[in-house]
């Protein structure tokens, strides 16, 4: 291999790894109601890290009136899911009632709301692929 | 943050949204193009049969009336009586299968100088709001299943606040049984909100969504006392004071997997769950029974009373009942000795819950026939004994003031010969078993008479409850002495129109 073919290679090879593993998750939440807030977003992939709560990838972002959006890169192509939660009262933590119902905002990926029972991780999973460089997903906060 | 703080800070996002949810999970299960159409079946019966008229859907609120007086008004007979129940059963091509699905619907009677003008609004909840806008139902209800409804993330999102209301305050609060109380206006009975109880307390969001019964128990002294059901067997204890701040509030495992608590009792020192002999089937994906339908009747299993103190909301003893069922208690006291005593409108199966679901397709079927008058005795050293009177009873009320004191009369409902709903308002003495009644007659159907006491002295005052005459199609307001029940109401005060069949009601004393 000369050195020629050998650059070319590598940038190939470089090309190929950017693509394989630059791969993002663009995550917009409408809805939001105050802007004196936090939102804390979620990331999993596959199944079982979701079953588990063993996220890939977390953040916490400013509320704001309206509509937030949050990314995040460098994804190996596979399966996710999303979920977050507005942390209204500032102290970090879902506030849940007596029983164990959420009392704060919620919400999770492909906008999938609970239906007298939780949500399905069928109902909220997402691909991300080689094929686009940038996944776009869409959710409203429950309140 | 960490990682972990936040993975531990939505946790609840996968199993508390189970908990919360499965109350009516079987509303969740897929849709099947309904070969019954119930809005039709009911509509041709009615035709047929007049006397369904009290379960009819009603369009549109009823604007402000003074009625028509017979009789004569008592001078000391002044306030508002106000009822509850559900009046909108149709939207569109749709009609409600059950008789509990209902929105909520107000009437008030407001009396004063001898004088009644009524009004009835329907309870403005967010799910009415939305439905009333789309012109449809977009949720499905307990037992019915839509085509493609609307999600449905919290209870409160279906509340239809339908079965009770009591003043609290200036306001009142419009009762279900499933989710929150709903503030309403006492004058113009415009909805306001669904109330979170203890937000400006300790309790911030705690409590927000839990389950409120619609029979709390209102003590001498104004407390209010309540419980909500979850499904997973645990039942929430309110203590509240008489303007609805919360002063203590517990769970208790009760292990109890009827799906269904209705009421409840109370003494002066403690507060009785009385657990029917009620399972709920599992639902499965070739089971398109809805929640109620799902109910069954064991009679296999006791009644489990839990005894739980007032003082700190824990439970201190059980006892345990003969296979029975009752929507309704009158009242409970307790001896020095601590020997409780109760009484129940006592069903011997859950028929009944069923046969209010084949009336809205127009099957005439006896709502209330079996149930029968059974007191209760409850002895410190763990046994229980009861006798069941030759008396048919539903909707037993007794004096307000003596909530969990020793009572002599209990005022119920009962039905003589009308095989739909009730004909007959009676009083029982339950020391000396002496029975007053009045029978209306075939021609009307009887709702819930309630005891006005102004001298706050038993044995004295008035039944005042509403009645819907078939043949004329109006509802009236009928006033008793209790003294003299079989003589027939005292004054009547007639609608130009009917009222829905509803559930209960409460007066405030002007």
């Amino acid at each position: 291999m000369n050195s020629t073919t050998l650059l070319f290679a590598t940038i190939t090879s470089l090309l190929l790894t950017t693509t394989t593993y630059a791969g993002e998750v663009e995550f917009n939440i409408d809805g939001v109601n105050d802007d004196s807030s936090k939102l804390y977003v979620q990331i999993f992939k596959g199944e079982e890290n979701y079953q588990n709560g063993n996220a890939e990838s977390a953040t916490i972002t400013k509320a704001k009136n309206g509509k937030a959006s949050i990314s995040f890169k460098n994804l190996d192509k596979g399966d996710y899911a999303l979920r977050f939660f507005h942390d209204q009262n500032n102290n970090g933590k879902l506030e849940t009632n007596l029983f164990g119902m959420p009392v704060e905002g919620y919400g999770f990926s492909n906008n999938a709301k609970p239906n007298f029972g939780p949500v399905s991780y069928q109902q909220i999973k997402f691909s991300v692929s080689d094929d686009v460089s940038k996944v776009v997903n869409e959710s409203t906060v429950i309140y | 943050m960490q990682r972990r703080e936040l993975l531990k800070g939505m946790g609840a996002l996968g199993l508390g949204s189970m908990l919360i949810n499965s109350p009516f999970q079987a509303m969740a299960t897929p849709t099947q193009n309904l070969v019954v159409n119930y809005k039709d079946l009911f509509n041709r019966a009615l035709a047929e049969n007049p006397d369904l008229i009290g379960f009819a859907n009603v369009e549109q609120n009823f604007a402000p009336q003074a009625l028509t007086i017979e009789g004569s008004i008592p001078s000391d007979l002044n306030g508002t009586f106000y009822r509850n129940g559900p009046g909108k059963h149709e939207r569109a091509e749709q009609r409600y299968q059950h008789l509990f699905e209902g929105d909520g619907m107000l009437q008030s009677f407001h009396i004063e100088n001898a004088k009644i003008h009524h009004q009835g609004k329907f309870i403005n909840t967010p799910k009415f709001q939305q439905e009333q806008q789309a012109q449809r139902f977009l949720y499905s209800a307990p037992d019915t299943k839509l085509n493609a409804p609307l999600p449905v993330s919290s209870a409160d999102m279906i509340n239809t606040a339908n079965t009770n209301v009591i003043p609290v305050g200036d306001d009142l609060w419009a009762l279900w049984e499933g989710g929150s109380a709903t503030r309403v206006n006492s004058q113009t009975l415009d909805y306001q909100q669904q109330i979170v109880l203890g937000e400006q307390s300790k309790y911030g969001t705690s409590l927000k969504g839990l389950p409120f019964s619609a029979h709390p128990k209102i003590a001498a002294n104004g407390d209010i006392w309540n419980f909500g059901l979850n499904p997973s067997g645990h039942i929430v204890l309110y203590h509240l004071s008489a303007n609805g701040q919360v002063k203590n509030v517990k769970i208790v495992d009760a292990k109890y997997r009827g799906g269904m608590l209705h009421d409840f009792l109370i003494t002066d020192k403690h507060l009785l769950l009385i657990l029917p002999s009620l399972t709920t089937s599992r639902s499965t994906s070739n089971n398109q029974q809805g929640f109620f339908s799902r109910i069954g009747f064991d009679k296999t299993l006791p009644m489990r009373v839990l005894v739980v103190s007032k003082s700190d909301l824990t439970m201190t003893k059980q006892y345990e009942l003969p296979a029975g069922f009752a929507f309704h208690y009158g009242n409970a006291w307790e001896e020095r000795d601590g020997t409780i005593h109760f009484d129940a409108s006592l069903y011997p199966s859950i028929d009944v819950l069923h046969n209010l679901s084949n009336v809205m397709q127009g099957k005439m079927s006896a709502a209330n026939v079996d149930a029968q008058m059974a007191m209760f005795t409850l002895k410190p050293n763990g046994s229980a004994s009861h006798s069941l009177l030759a008396i048919n009873s539903e909707f037993p009320r007794i004096c307000d003031y003596l909530v969990g004191s020793r009572n002599q009369y209990v005022y119920h409902l009962s039905s003589s010969n009308n095989s739909l709903w009730s004909d007959s308002v009676c009083s029982l003495n339950v020391d000396s078993g002496k029975q007053d009644k009045y029978d209306f007659g075939k021609d009307f159907l009887v709702e819930e008479h309630i005891s006005v006491c102004p001298k706050n002295k038993e044995g004295t005052g008035y039944l005042i409850g509403t009645a819907l005459h078939v043949p004329s199609k109006r509802t009236c307001l009928n006033i008793f002495k209790v003294e003299n029940i079989a003589d027939g109401p005292i004054a009547r005060a007639w609608l130009s129109h009917h009222l829905p069949l509803g559930f209960h009601g409460n007066f405030n004393a002007a």
